[in-house]
């Protein structure tokens, strides 16, 4: 199943309290973390993770793994996708 | 008092046996975790004679107290106003606040409010109480650096002179805040912790208590006391780098420990043994490695952590550290890092994993705790030499002061879990210059924090060639943040945790945000101490400056207004109808005269202690006196609140001191301009120096806690 990158925008925006952000001010292939794109932490990352289980109903339980799926929307939109394929 | 074991001998020869203390949950219902391996005590506390009263904490405190005093032989009654006590406490009363809690969320129903014992202070309080210490006492809550540092600031005191005996070390009890909350970080092992290993996955979470009684050398000898090993060393700082991460070099772990070696004049090659930190989280032990390897090159002395034995006890963890630091020097015994398997290559260093005998002379203890607050303590043999460096007594002085508050007196709603109502309170409204924030600070931080930041800022231009130490009091701390992760986790069943709440839950969030704010790596401290709260940042702060750990000291003070403060923490309903809930935060940059082109006054004298009941004004008259030149007061400030009993003994003491003076004193309060809170006398520095400066003359902050904690701080022009 396809996940819409709006959606998914959207859904982060929320759970990471990113007031001062919209949808179109972020680009699907800009990196969320480190530097030259968002500039998320490790503690946005867990707020992914909580965000994944509550909406999707995906469970990581080791942050390593989820590590590279949180590269940018695109990576993220995937990973969503192949993991509710199976 | 750990998962191991109640009593040091019990705990060393588990420690000896190799059996850890990590078994399944017991102690409440986790619907997601429970098969999860704990440190808990699963022995009935009230059995092994613990006081009813109080928290969970209190009690496990009280214990170690109990069996700290009994071993040492001492009779406080002949030393009372000599002898103080500081713990680490970050969990407090957690645990008990959180039935009152679930019961409210889940049956609507209010039980007995555990205000007393909700406070991290609680656990000092009651044993200062039960053994008769009327000398210094706070509690320090820098989350898992508090026992280690709680045992520096002890011996700090006894340094000083401020006191010759002290209780030192800390308590913490599992509670659901904390499990849910590192469970929320990803932080726990699900297999128990394995610290050092190549396949660590997290630590493991646990509870206990450890006190030591710290005595100076004359005193101990004086009365033939038993010495079990000498604390030669010491080190604080702060990675100013991130909420939980460590710095990724353990830049501030370095600093902690060359500072510890320093104090103690010793090389690195002269230490035997490490106790490390080693949480068995991936971060934690590959840059406590770095950290090692950086100060000990090639050379790193054995080591070992051992919280796979008692699981991680927060607060606790630095004090049984210590405990298990003396036992190892005691028996020439080195404990194992049980848990550890597989070498990681990544470490590149490999711990002590068999129980040995060794020779030792000087052994480390390293603490590193959330938000980069780092302490490192050296014990040593008894017979070893000390290198005895006391403060230099030296006039310091306020170059900036910042202050959020206070505002208007108004009508507040109060919503759930609170009875809905309104209630009348001192606000300082929405923050003004909250606009400057960063867009992080703004989104991740809640009221609390973004008043400390701001009122940091006010203070002090930030200035990185400055080694700035960061010393913040609260009485509650982050009640909001604190209260919104649990009522989610409890109504919830601890699904949809909220990982970035739960980090600005501790006491430490505001220093430890100021420090990466301001660049601060010397001390990170986050005293508490009810309503001498601020007063206990302000000998901390200012004892930096003296020692010479750093050139500037931020101190401060901070409480927020909110329902759960309402709801948990406060004693607003016990109040007469004069006294209304009040907020706000100050911060005061200090350094030393000689430092300051334009100071804005001077800070003559910081005294804490405790008063006895009844309350005697002339004797607390004479403790002022003996700290305080009566000749260059004008004005006695009290933290009078419209509360009869405690009114009633300001006025006491303002009247004796007048007469000593001959006369010309003047008694003012201030609650009536920023209303009531723990740390309100952070606000009522701020008045202090505003009046010494506009009539030239010196002013006497004073205050008492109804618990029994007092505090003097002195301002001149």
């Amino acid at each position: 199943m396809e996940i819409l990158p709006e959606e998914l925008k959207a859904k982060i925006i929320q759970s990471l309290n990113l007031e001062d952000i919209t949808p179109d001010q972020i680009d699907n292939d800009a990196p969320l973390f480190g530097t030259g794109g968002m500039e998320l932490d490790s503690i946005d990352a867990l707020e992914l993770v909580v965000m994944l289980e509550r909406e999707y109903g995906i469970v990581i339980k080791d942050i390593e793994v989820g590590r590279p799926a949180f590269k940018s929307v695109n990576t993220l939109a995937a990973f969503i996708a192949a993991k509710r394929s199976t | 008092m750990a998962a191991t074991g109640c009593g040091v001998d019990e705990v060393w020869n588990s420690i000896r046996a190799g059996t850890s203390g990590l078994k399944p949950l017991t102690l409440f219902q986790s619907p997601r975790y429970g098969q999860i391996p704990a440190g808990e005590i699963q022995q009935d506390l009230l059995a092994l004679g613990a006081l009813s009263r109080g928290s969970r904490s209190d009690r496990l405190g009280w214990l170690a107290a109990r069996e700290a005093i009994a071993a040492a032989k001492i009779n406080f009654s002949s030393c009372a106003d000599r002898a103080g006590i500081v713990l680490g406490c970050s969990v407090g009363g957690s645990f008990d606040s959180e039935r009152f809690l679930t019961t409210l969320i889940k049956q609507g129903k209010m039980r007995a409010r555990p205000t007393r014992f909700h406070e991290c202070a609680s656990v000092v309080e009651l044993i200062a109480e039960e053994f008769g210490l009327f000398g210094p006492g706070m509690a320090i809550t820098t989350a898992c650096s508090s026992g280690a540092l709680a045992i520096a600031t002890a011996a700090e005191m006894i340094l000083a002179g401020e006191a010759d005996v002290m209780l030192a070390g800390g308590a913490d009890s599992l509670s659901r805040m904390t499990w849910g909350g590192f469970h929320s970080l990803l932080l726990v092992d699900s297999a128990g912790c394995r610290p050092f290993d190549a396949k660590r996955a997290g630590t493991s979470l646990g509870e206990g208590a450890a006190i030591l009684v710290l005595e100076s050398e004359e005193f101990a000898r004086r009365r033939g006391a038993k010495i079990l090993a000498r604390l030669t060393g010491w080190g604080a700082s702060c990675d100013a780098h991130h909420t939980t991460a460590p710095h990724p070099e353990g830049e501030g772990a370095v600093a902690a420990m060359q500072s510890a070696l320093n104090r103690a004049g010793l090389k690195s090659s002269d230490i035997n043994y490490i106790n490390a930190h080693g949480t068995g989280t991936r971060d934690n032990d590959l840059v406590e490695s770095k950290a090692l390897k950086a100060v000990f090159g090639e050379r790193v002395p054995p080591f070992s952590s051992t919280k796979h034995f008692f699981g991680h006890a927060l607060a606790a963890s630095g004090a049984i550290e210590a405990v298990v630091c003396v036992e190892a020097l005691r028996h020439q015994e080195i404990p194992p890092n049980s848990g550890f398997l597989e070498s990681d290559p990544a470490i590149g260093l490999e711990p002590v994993t068999k129980f040995q005998h060794a020779p030792l002379t000087h052994v480390m203890s390293n603490s590193f705790g959330f938000g980069g607050s780092n302490a490192v303590l050296i014990f040593s043999k008894p017979e070893t030499i000390p290198l005895t460096r006391a403060p230099e007594s030296k006039p310091m002085v306020v170059t900036g002061l910042g202050v959020i508050g206070p505002g208007a007196i108004c009508e507040r709603e109060v919503e759930k879990p609170l009875p809905p109502g309104k209630v009348l309170v001192h606000s300082c409204g929405a923050l003004a210059d909250a606009a400057s924030l960063t867009p992080n600070q703004r989104r991740r931080f809640g009221r609390l924090v973004q008043m400390a930041l701001l009122a940091a800022r006010r203070s002090h231009e930030r200035d990185s060639s400055q080694r700035l130490a960061v010393a913040i009091g609260t009485g509650l701390g982050c009640l909001e943040d604190a209260g919104i992760f649990l009522e989610n986790l409890i109504s919830k069943d601890e699904r949809e945790p909220m990982p970035s709440r739960f980090p600005n839950s501790v006491h430490n969030a505001p220093a430890a945000q100021i420090a990466i704010d301001q660049s601060a790596c010397a001390m990170n401290s986050a005293p508490t101490m009810g309503e001498i709260s601020f007063e206990s940042a302000l000998w901390q702060g200012i004892h930096q400056l003296e020692i010479g750990e750093a050139d500037c000291a931020l101190v401060g003070a901070v409480d927020e207004l909110n329902k759960y403060p309402l709801a948990i923490g406060s004693r607003w309903k016990k109040w007469s109808k004069k006294t209304i809930p009040g907020e706000g935060a100050m911060v005061a940059s200090l350094a030393r005269a000689e430092n300051s082109a334009t100071p804005l006054a001077r800070v003559t004298a910081v005294r804490l202690g405790r008063w006895r009941k009844p309350f005697d004004a002339e004797r607390e008259a004479d403790w002022i006196a003996s700290a305080v030149d009566l000749e260059k007061i004008e004005i006695i400030l009290s933290g009078a609140k419209g509360w009869p009993a405690l009114d009633e003994n300001y006025s006491a003491v303002a009247a004796e001191l007048s007469v000593r003076a001959g006369g010309k004193l003047e008694h003012q309060t201030y609650k009536q301009l920023c209303g009531e809170f723990h740390s309100a006398s952070g606000f009522g520095f701020s008045v202090a120096m505003n009046l010494t400066r506009e009539k030239k003359c010196g002013v006497l902050l004073y205050t008492l806690s109804p618990r029994g904690a007092k505090a003097i701080c002195c301002v001149q022009p």
